[in-house]
């Protein structure tokens, strides 16, 4: 328990340090939402007035200290560009982009775990080319790649998929609707995560079906089926579930491509907008979530890791 | 073992089933609603804050809704045509300074106030207060009682009064032409519901909560926002000038790359700004089954900005000028779709300047020789789509000798580095009007001399007398003096002029698709067919 407490007292300068890289970055780049205004077109005093406004007359350091003080109270502040508070944006946002990265994220799970350990336990069979190839596709095809040809296949020439949107117009939000306009979002969120997955489950069952434990399991006459699902796949479990929780910040910080190509309500392509906007209140706004998330995750997996093996410490080293 | 195989096997299967029940179900729901009336609007880009008056981008893609919710005077044709919108009529009073506007009486707020000349004077007298805090004030600069801002002059009378309760007075500081006021202005001048506004204190007007769920006057009525992402719009079917012929307007943001695959998949009835397609996916719209129609009126102007200061003599730019092969430039960027220029004013207007021919290598070679440049590297930004087009620029530019690097940023960087003078020219583009000082107007000020120009007194005149004189003979003869000068000095470089193709829906009639590049759509015009 010390030692959890310690972990999470270590996770607040973190925290505070991630938060200071972004804003001084954001802060540092060539334009600001005042030199946007008007498509560029503002006059010099609109746009000194318009930065005097938003506080772009003050020193970085003093800009900094203010958001922060916002946030210690819970303020995420106000959209520049919407004039709506950042909070509400986000809270719009979060439950589409749970639900796609989630979703595709969960089908990547469920195809690639299996095809992983299968890959492993028949290495020259065709679940091994399959996971090959799945793997190097997963790899080498760009998100936007995929949608777009997704897109292209499935919505264009055969016409049985939406292209855009959470929902058909007019639908009221019906599940079968948003199941429908899921599964190309999805499907492009699940082959983008699962070349991972496959590569790593591959690699640690196949490491351990090497150990002398399993040959010894073998030997005893267990049945192939039990060795390597409750012994190999179960042994190699800490490296799989790591790959699987390091996806699990996506699902709050959302998919930017796919959610900008597939018109995608989520964080994703908030945070698109936004960075193009150069509005800083949202970007700093969804930074602080992705990085609660991130942090969240790590101490998750300390937790999992002990309950998956007990004899790893909560320095999240192996015994 | 072969009980987990029958697990995992149930659970694909179950998935399966699943999503394919949700496809079937998917494909009856959308065959159900085409028939019920739901427009599916596609937009590229996100809108700002639904008060029309704090638009921090004062970007098209705000203007296109602030269009649907509130209502505004006149509605301008692509030509510079203005029609009866909220106003019946206008004319002109107290020799040109002043337009009386005859507002129409079956106008009313979506509460269903009616809307009345009281509402346009406390609108305007709230937008130019200077505690309002709202952007574009601008706007209201040319009325009487405010300052160069736009902002009300205290203890001066504002230029705006309601002569009866459906006759609206503007009175201006010189004479103008109403006409062109709308074309100008009409855009950026909506009337708000002044009695639901009352008890917000004017410093917290523009981010009251009231603009979550605002009431306008216009065509179409607020129902719903994820801010910057979707709008679900419903018909007011009260509309004084007819009922849209839908009844939800859902305008959702995507991709652009995406929006012509999902008008052709279906999932889009139609897209801003008039559904416009590129030369190069003309044909894939057509094999789609749409068809596809050319713009009479060029909708975007190209130039290349020019740092005056560090490109400090006349005979540099105009080498620049000269040296540019824009016919070429033209072609590879619109196809068959552009008009190469010497000028901002749009072709086909009395203004037009004479026909077009400049280039000149070998004439350029020479001015850069007699020019005071050292060879120095000159930086060329522009956008990443707009990268081929600058590598022929520069191919062009380094035939005459003068030595570019391109630099390619995204287009708030490009606008803020001409305006603090960091590169020395800048590919934008623009959307044109039919007035001759839609371009030139608003660039040779000194609040907003982004060329960087040093003396700035012969524009400034030129463009007062212009925006002054009311006779046109004498117009004419201003507005060619000033494009004479331009040519002289060459603080710019104009390309081109640009076509748009549009894609007529399929589900929807009544779309005056080119009347988009003037920021609005007569949607109280657009009816349905229901066939997909």
């Amino acid at each position: 328990m010390k030692q959890f407490a310690k972990r999470c007292l270590s996770a607040v300068p973190v925290f505070f340090g991630i938060t200071l890289l972004v804003f001084f970055m954001m802060n540092m780049a060539p334009a600001t939402i005042a030199d946007a205004a008007g498509e560029g077109e503002a006059s010099s005093a609109a746009r000194a007035a318009l930065e005097a406004e938003l506080g772009f007359d003050q020193p970085i350091p003093l800009r900094y200290l203010h958001w922060l003080g916002d946030l210690l109270q819970g303020d995420l502040g106000t959209s520049y560009r919407t004039g709506q508070s950042v909070g509400r944006m986000i809270g719009q946002r979060m439950g589409p982009s749970l639900l796609l990265t989630g979703t595709g994220i969960l089908w990547a799970v469920l195809l690639g775990v299996p095809l992983g350990v299968l890959a492993a336990w028949k290495p020259h069979s065709g679940w091994s080319r399959l996971a090959g190839g799945l793997t190097l596709f997963s790899f080498s095809a760009p998100g936007f790649f995929l949608s777009l040809l997704g897109i292209c296949l499935f919505s264009v020439k055969l016409g049985w998929l939406p292209a855009a949107g959470m929902y058909s117009s007019g639908t009221g939000g019906s599940l079968p609707d948003l199941l429908r306009h899921l599964l190309l979002p999805g499907a492009v969120v699940c082959l983008g995560s699962m070349g991972n997955l496959i590569r790593q489950t591959q690699s640690a069952v196949g490491e351990v079906l090497g150990e002398d434990y399993i040959r010894t399991a073998r030997a005893k006459g267990l049945g192939e089926g039990a060795v390597v699902w409750k012994h190999a796949f179960r042994n190699a479990l800490i490296p799989v579930l790591t790959t699987v929780l390091n996806h699990i910040p996506h699902f709050i910080g959302g998919s930017m491509v796919v959610e900008r190509v597939f018109g995608w309500p989520g964080m994703g392509s908030l945070l698109f907008t936004s960075v193009n906007s150069r509005d800083y209140t949202v970007i700093m706004g969804v930074t602080v979530v992705v990085a609660l998330s991130v942090l969240g995750m790590s101490l998750l997996m300390d937790v999992v890791y002990r309950l998956v093996d007990p004899g790893v410490d909560w320095g999240g080293e192996g015994p | 073992m072969k009980t987990i195989w029958k697990r995992a096997g149930a659970l694909l299967l179950t998935l399966a089933l699943t999503l394919g029940l949700a496809c079937c179900a998917g494909e009856g729901t959308q065959n159900e609603e085409s028939a019920g009336g739901n427009l599916s609007y596609g937009l590229s880009n996100p809108w700002d804050s639904l008060m029309p008056y704090y638009s921090l981008s004062g970007s098209n893609y705000s203007r296109i809704i602030y269009d649907k919710i509130y209502d505004r005077l006149a509605y301008i044709q692509a030509d510079g045509t203005c029609l009866p919108r909220a106003a019946k009529s206008w004319e002109s009073s107290d020799d040109g300074k002043a337009i009386v506007f005859a507002l129409d009486e079956k106008a009313a707020f979506h509460d269903g106030t009616p809307v009345t000349a009281q509402h346009w004077v406390e609108t305007i007298q709230l937008m130019t207060d200077p505690a309002s805090g709202v952007l574009g004030q601008g706007s209201f600069a040319c009325l009487t009682g405010t300052d160069e801002q736009g902002a009300q002059v205290a203890g001066e009378t504002l230029g705006v009064e309601a002569l009866e309760d459906h006759s609206l007075k503007l009175s201006f500081k010189t004479a103008v032409v109403p006409e062109e006021f709308l074309v100008e202005y009409n855009r950026d001048l909506y009337v708000l519901p002044t009695h639901l506004l009352q008890d917000i204190p004017i410093g917290e007007l523009v981010k009251d909560d009231f603009w979550l769920k605002p009431v306008g006057s216009g065509p179409c009525k607020f129902v719903s926002e994820v801010a910057g992402s979707s709008l679900v719009l419903e018909a007011n079917k009260d509309y004084q000038l007819g009922a849209p012929g839908f009844d939800t307007l859902t305008i959702t943001v995507m991709d652009k790359a995406n929006l012509l695959t999902a008008l052709i998949s279906g999932d889009l009835d139609y897209y801003a700004f008039g559904a416009n397609v590129s030369e190069e996916n003309r044909p894939t719209a057509e094999e789609a089954g749409f068809t596809v129609v050319e713009d009479s009126v060029p909708s975007t102007f190209y130039e290349l900005m020019l740092n005056n200061s560090s490109l400090g003599t006349p005979e540099l730019r105009r080498a620049i000028n000269m040296a540019l092969d824009k016919e070429l430039l033209c072609q590879q960027s619109t196809g068959s779709l552009g008009t190469a220029t010497n000028s901002s004013i749009l072709p086909g207007t009395p203004y037009s300047p004479q026909p077009f021919g400049s280039y000149d290598p070998a004439g350029a070679e020479e001015l850069v020789k007699e020019s005071s440049y050292s060879g120095k590297q000159l930086t060329l930004a522009c956008t990443s789509a707009r990268a081929s087009i600058a590598a022929l620029i520069q191919q062009d530019l380094e035939a005459v000798g003068l030595n570019v690097e391109i630099q390619t940023v995204d287009s708030s960087t490009l606008f803020a580095g001409m305006s603090d003078g960091l590169y020395d020219m800048a590919i934008a583009s623009h959307t044109p009007n039919a007035l001759p000082l839609w371009f030139t107007g608003s660039r040779f000020h000194v609040d907003n001399n982004i060329f960087h120009v040093q003396d700035l007194s012969r524009y400034t005149q030129l463009v007062s007398a212009i925006q002054a004189e009311t006779q046109d003979s004498q117009r004419l003869a201003l507005v060619a003096e000033l494009e004479r000068y331009l040519g002289e000095e060459m603080p710019f470089v104009p390309l081109w002029f640009s076509n748009s193709l549009r894609i007529h829906s399929k589900t929807v009639e009544g779309i005056d698709y080119p009347a988009s590049a003037s920021c609005n759509e007569n949607v109280w015009e657009w009816t349905m067919t229901g066939q997909n």
